[in-house]
């Protein structure tokens, strides 16, 4: 479990998260929306702890980023690095041997290639794969489906699916909401740094709905569009 | 174009700002240490104007570098954009060839110039999609990112020791040894993405041990041949090679411990003056190294547990 309690985080004089109360349990998957800049990124950087905050975040696995999976919304790759050195390095980095990797290339990537030279998409993968490779107990996946094809979407789905299925927590940010209805039980809706609304599996139409009406308004009303 | 040269002096500014110093007082101090390194490397070694020649190209080639110069060649015409490179490399350039000129190496510093000239025109981009191979990848990332960047100045070092064989100057070998060195610390200053320390599940002092490790012992392979040859044929000054190659992984550890001691920035200058003061007078590593160490763990504790 990962319980965040009265969690608060400040650049300066802005207060980007706000009283943030959570609770996270294995075996499921929770998806985060918001609009840009409402503090999603933030939010994860505090639970992995790249980012200092107040409240608390406890976990049953500890520390919580020894066991922790983070996929960056634009993964970081070294310029004369290959797919195969990257995983390798991830894996080094936790301690966990890997002899074959090659076996796990769900995404075919071209792993003997510099990784800097692949696409946006085909760096998300290759970040998704290396973190798969750890065998992490939490994973926290920001916008796993931008920039990627629609091939891959659909075994990303499956991998949040199987990861659930053995029991794992994950936490997933999305702007698209097909992909968050296809994966998660519980969605929460971050909206200036808190959150304004939660809701299960069988209400998400509902959130979507209000989401529009949030979002939209009657914005489109002024704009002709022809 | 002037506009382009005054947002590269704000820049410049603004480093000197985040790393702590008044601009004014670090372009002196940067000046200073120009001088002092340039006098130590000339009262050092009869071949400094080579390495003298290969450090200013080093700095010229980093301007090279294609994504920097393709954003450039979108912003410029064609003409300005040329104009804009030459002016930077020769600028780049300018203090080596007026320091080789006074040190009456007039050839050296025509060639230095006509290199740098050559070099803000041509572009490295190739459409050949090969991956070096390296002996480094079972523990990514500084060796392997530095083998493969630095291939073709790594044979530098053991081309001057088979001509200190040759011509039988044991400095000249020990000479290609310190250069090797310098290379493989040229591996290690620029810090990684945050991420990839953080993605470690050890404690402070193990991350920093088993850097240590993996630096020992990839700069061990690479000196291994230089060693060999050079106790080979000088057995007599043996121990001066060892002693040179202690130096030179004490050096490579002080880099390291500095690193992370300012991680996640860049080492900034006034660490960066102690570690060329070092170069010059070596038993203060004995006492910087354990004040980097501890700032290391120091730094490192945010993002390891």
């Amino acid at each position: 479990m990962i319980k965040i309690s009265a969690l608060s985080k400040n650049y300066g004089s802005k207060q980007v998260l706000k009283n943030i109360n959570l609770n996270f349990s294995e075996g499921n998957v929770y998806g985060i929306v918001g609009e840009n800049g409402a503090g999603k990124t933030t939010l994860f950087r505090c639970i992995a702890g790249l980012e200092d905050y107040q409240g608390d975040i406890t976990s049953t696995e500890k520390p919580l980023k020894n066991h922790l999976g983070l996929l960056l919304t634009d993964p970081f790759i070294f310029s004369k690095i290959t797919g195969k050195e990257y995983i390798q390095l991830l894996c080094n980095a936790r301690e966990v041997k890997i002899d074959d990797v090659e076996s796990r290339n769900i995404f075919d990537l071209p792993l003997n290639q510099y990784a800097s030279t692949y696409s946006t998409g085909m760096k998300k993968k290759l970040a998704i794969t290396a973190i798969l490779s750890q065998h992490n107990k939490y994973y926290i996946l920001d916008e796993p489906f931008n920039g990627v094809d629609i091939q891959s979407n659909i075994i990303i789905t499956e991998i949040i699916h199987k990861l659930k299925q053995i029991g794992k927590i994950v936490i997933i940010s999305s702007h698209i909401f097909s992909t968050l209805d296809a994966t998660c039980d519980e969605i929460h809706l971050l909206q200036h740094g808190e959150f304004i609304k939660s809701v299960k599996k069988d209400e998400f139409h509902i959130l979507e709905n209000e989401m529009k009406e949030i979002v939209i308004g009657n914005k489109l009303n002024n704009f002709e569009i022809q | 174009m002037r506009e382009y040269f005054i947002l590269q002096f704000n820049m410049s500014n603004r480093r000197l700002k985040d790393a702590g110093l008044e601009p004014m007082l670090g372009y002196v101090l940067i000046l200073a240490g120009f001088i002092g390194f340039t006098f130590f490397l000339f009262q050092k070694t009869e071949f400094a104007h080579y390495a003298y020649m290969l450090i200013s190209l080093g700095l010229t080639t980093k301007l090279s570098e294609i994504k920097r110069n393709d954003f450039l060649k979108s912003c410029f015409k064609n003409n300005r954009y040329k104009f804009l490179r030459i002016t930077e490399n020769l600028a780049a350039a300018f203090p080596f060839v007026l320091f080789l000129l006074y040190k009456q190496y007039f050839f050296d510093s025509a060639i230095l110039a006509l290199l740098s000239l050559i070099l803000a025109l041509t572009s490295f981009k190739t459409t050949v999609n090969i991956s070096i191979p390296t002996p480094f990848y079972k523990k990514p990332f500084e060796f392997t990112v530095g083998f493969r960047n630095s291939l073709f100045v790594l044979m530098i070092p053991y081309i001057l020791t088979i001509i200190s064989i040759s011509v039988q100057n044991f400095n000249l070998g020990i000479f290609a040894l310190l250069l090797l060195f310098l290379i493989i610390i040229g591996f290690y200053p620029k810090p990684e993405n945050e991420y990839f320390v953080w993605s470690f599940s050890m404690s402070p002092k193990k991350f920093l041990f088993e850097k240590l490790k993996t630096a020992i012992f990839y700069a061990t392979i690479l000196c291994f041949p230089i060693v060999i040859i050079m106790g080979f044929f000088y057995f007599t000054n043996f121990h001066l090679i060892m002693l040179f190659y202690f130096v030179g992984t004490v050096f490579l550890v002080t880099i390291i411990f500095a690193k992370y001691g300012s991680f996640p920035n860049e080492i900034n200058i006034p660490e960066g003056l102690i570690l060329v003061t070092c170069i010059s007078f070596p038993p203060l590593l004995l006492v910087f190294a354990p004040y980097f160490y501890t700032k290391a763990i120091t730094k490192l504790e945010r993002f390891l547990v």
